[in-house]
């Protein structure tokens, strides 16, 4: 049912083009906004950053009308949360494309409103109090869950919505500056500990070194080891006829619970 | 009196004689038995005897099995673990393996908190309860989505304990993921809570540990205040011809070895499996590109894969690395899949697919 919930809030993050860097939206987060779209006429679409950023243009062509900015502060999760206090559905990305890219934001914004939060939705329908989601699972797997609201849900990269990106929009949006509030919400958690966002040190991209264990080998043990053949390989049936063979495969395949019958 | 050797005399290596110190002539024999079982040296075994921290890993298993995410964030833990901490793998869901090979120095079992039933409140007062008792100083969870990552998360932000996600780098003082979108690597110190991604780290130890189960303490369900809000409605399973390859939990793969790829697509259905290809089938117009498995085509991470007259090429081996169960159905003993495989059958393809499909019927009519 269209507009059943009354207020939802998207939040969009600035993206960059995987291979040029140039500045555009993110794609995660992009599709939040067509899901909320879906859900009711008028969303409200929420920035914590520049209000001058050349991406947030796109979520104009994606059929956002305005963009609220927040600006940088110390603490976007606080910034966020004091203008989300009365949202009923909170959508968002999975991973944004700039900051730190940790899927970490939805989870610390429902923390501090201290609402539920659904990840990897695919679907969302809304019957008045509750939202039912259709979330991703890897291999093949759904899950239909049911979330009372106010929550917070983010959108799996691989939800089935359809993007209409129209130029001629980009234009068109309002960007509204906001004034980040003073007032510190009261939460349920303690303040004293702040989620440390100093703790990053920027380093230019490389391959990342893969952690192995040091064997404590002898040279000769090393050299057996570089030359010896690694692959185990497993059992190899050449006995019996094709019927034993199959049975074989069976058992196998019902020893593991590979397969269900 | 120096001993001295005899030049001439007949030399049996064997290992104790290259291992012996008072033996000084060391030589490389590389055709015998005995030696060939010293490539594979017995592991040590890491449990420390009066472990004076722990370290915790998280990870639900899927049908009472570890996935290899999970053993690498497992082994990651151990690897990092100095001689008095010792690492207790705190599985959700039912466990059918011992973890002694994957270097868990102590199993704790949730059974009943499954991967496949919604209840993130449930499990957060589970975790938070074993927390409180055992202090550990690391949470190690693979970051994945049957749970894990959704878990650790939730745990970070309502604990706010410092924590690194999608870790694709981790030694004894850092960790380092992407961030910016792939353009920075970034780097900070061992956080409390440690999300690892899939091949950070080799699983492959040298040693062993004693992985000793351990009782669950007895855990109180009304601090999960939230689990209120949610409702499970269960889950479904798409049919296997919907879902993309890379997704897909069971592939039979057809190779040039096939004849008849009609009996190939019935025994697919008849195991509810997605059908991939060899380059070769492909190329043969057999079947579209995009089924194509290896270097030049898909990487797919299915459990099962079921590989009939492929011969394994290293091109195609590329494809399946993250595959758990390989079964190869060939005629020839000697092809590189029988290595990689972890049951070959040596046959006719055509023959043992008829076979098999009989077997599945059998097998079905009896569990109806
Ligand atoms: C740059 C490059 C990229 C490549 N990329 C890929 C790739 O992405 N994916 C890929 O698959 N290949 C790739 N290849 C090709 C690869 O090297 C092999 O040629 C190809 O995988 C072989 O396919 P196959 O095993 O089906 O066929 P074959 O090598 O012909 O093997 C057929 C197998 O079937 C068995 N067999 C024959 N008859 C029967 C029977 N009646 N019953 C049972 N078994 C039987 C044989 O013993 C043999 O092992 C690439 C090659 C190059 C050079
Ligand atoms: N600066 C931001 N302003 C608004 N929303 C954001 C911002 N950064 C992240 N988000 C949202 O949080 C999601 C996860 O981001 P992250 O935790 O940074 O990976 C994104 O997909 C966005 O929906």
């Amino acid at each position: 049912m269209k507009d059943s919930v009354k207020h939802i809030a998207v939040l969009v993050s600035a993206g960059r083009h995987p291979v040029s860097g140039e500045p555009r939206h993110c794609h995660n987060d992009s599709l939040a906004l067509a899901l909320g779209l879906n859900l009711a006429s008028k969303v409200q679409v929420l920035h914590a950053g520049t209000p001058s950023n050349p991406a947030l243009q796109d979520y104009f062509a994606l059929g956002a009308t305005q963009i609220d900015v927040v600006p940088n502060s110390d603490d976007i999760i606080e910034s966020l949360a004091a203008q989300l206090t009365d949202a009923n559905l909170i959508l968002t990305g999975t991973r944004a494309e700039s900051g730190e890219d940790s899927g970490l934001l939805p989870y610390l914004l429902a923390a501090k409103l201290n609402v539920p939060i659904v990840a990897d939705a695919l679907e969302i329908k809304a019957n008045r109090e509750q939202l039912e989601v259709l979330q991703f699972l890897p291999k093949g797997r759904r899950r239909r869950v049911l979330v009372s609201l106010p929550a917070v849900v983010a959108v799996h990269p691989s939800a089935a919505e359809a993007l209409h990106f129209v130029h001629a929009r980009k234009n068109l949006g309002n960007i509204n500056t906001l004034h980040a509030s003073n007032t510190k919400m009261q939460t349920i958690i303690d303040d004293s500990k702040q989620a440390d966002s100093k703790q990053w040190r920027a380093k230019p991209a490389r391959k990342p070194i893969k952690l192995i264990a040091q064997t404590a080998q002898t040279g000769h043990e090393r050299l057996m080891a570089a030359i010896s053949n690694k692959a185990k390989g497993g059992t190899v049936v050449n006995e019996g006829n094709n019927v034993e063979k199959a049975q074989v495969i069976l058992r196998y395949l019902r020893e593991h619970q590979l397969i269900e019958f | 009196m120096t001993t001295r050797i005899n030049p001439h005399r007949l030399v049996q290596a064997s290992p104790a004689d290259l291992k012996h110190p008072s033996n000084n002539i060391k030589r490389i024999v590389l055709s015998t038995a005995q030696i060939a079982v010293e490539a594979h040296p017995a592991k040590w075994l890491r449990t420390p005897s009066k472990p004076k921290s722990r370290v915790l890993v998280i990870a639900h298993s899927d049908r009472g099995a570890l996935d290899d995410h999970a053993l690498q964030t497992i082994a990651a833990a151990a690897i990092l673990a100095d001689a008095e901490t010792a690492v207790l793998a705190l599985i959700l869901g039912e466990l059918n393996d011992d973890l002694s090979s994957a270097a868990a120095d102590e199993v704790m079992i949730l059974p009943a908190l499954d991967f496949q039933i919604f209840q993130p409140d449930i499990e957060l007062a589970s975790v938070l309860a074993i927390i409180e008792l055992l202090k550990p100083k690391h949470i190690f969870l693979p970051d994945n989505l049957i749970g894990d990552g959704d878990l650790g998360r939730r745990l970070a932000a309502l604990k706010k304990l410092s924590v690194a996600t999608h870790v694709l780098e981790i030694d004894v003082q850092h960790v380092a993921s992407a961030q910016s979108g792939g353009c920075v690597l970034a780097q900070s110190n061992l956080p409390e809570v440690i999300l690892l991604a899939p091949n950070a780290v080799d699983a492959e130890l040298p040693f062993t540990a004693k992985a000793t189960r351990i009782d669950a303490p007895t855990i109180n369900h009304a601090a999960s205040p939230y689990q209120a809000h949610y409702q499970d409605m269960g889950l479904q399973t798409s049919a296997a011809e919907d879902i993309a390859l890379e997704d897909a939990d069971f592939i039979v793969s057809a190779g040039n070895g096939v004849q008849n790829l009609a009996t190939l697509a019935s025994l697919a259905s008849s195991l509810n499996a997605a059908v991939g290809a060899s380059r070769v089938v492909v190329d043969d117009g057999k079947f579209p590109r995009d089924k194509q498995i290896g270097a030049t085509g898909k990487t797919v991470t299915a459990s099962t894969y079921m590989a009939i007259g492929i011969s394994g090429a290293v091109q195609h081996l590329q494809g399946i690395k993250d595959c758990r169960h390989v079964i190869a159905i060939n005629k020839d003993a000697s092809a590189p899949i029988v290595k990689r495989a972890n049951l070959s059958v040596i046959g006719d393809a055509e023959a043992v697919m008829q076979a098999l499909m009989i077997e599945i019927e059998k097998a079905k009519e009896v569990v109806a």
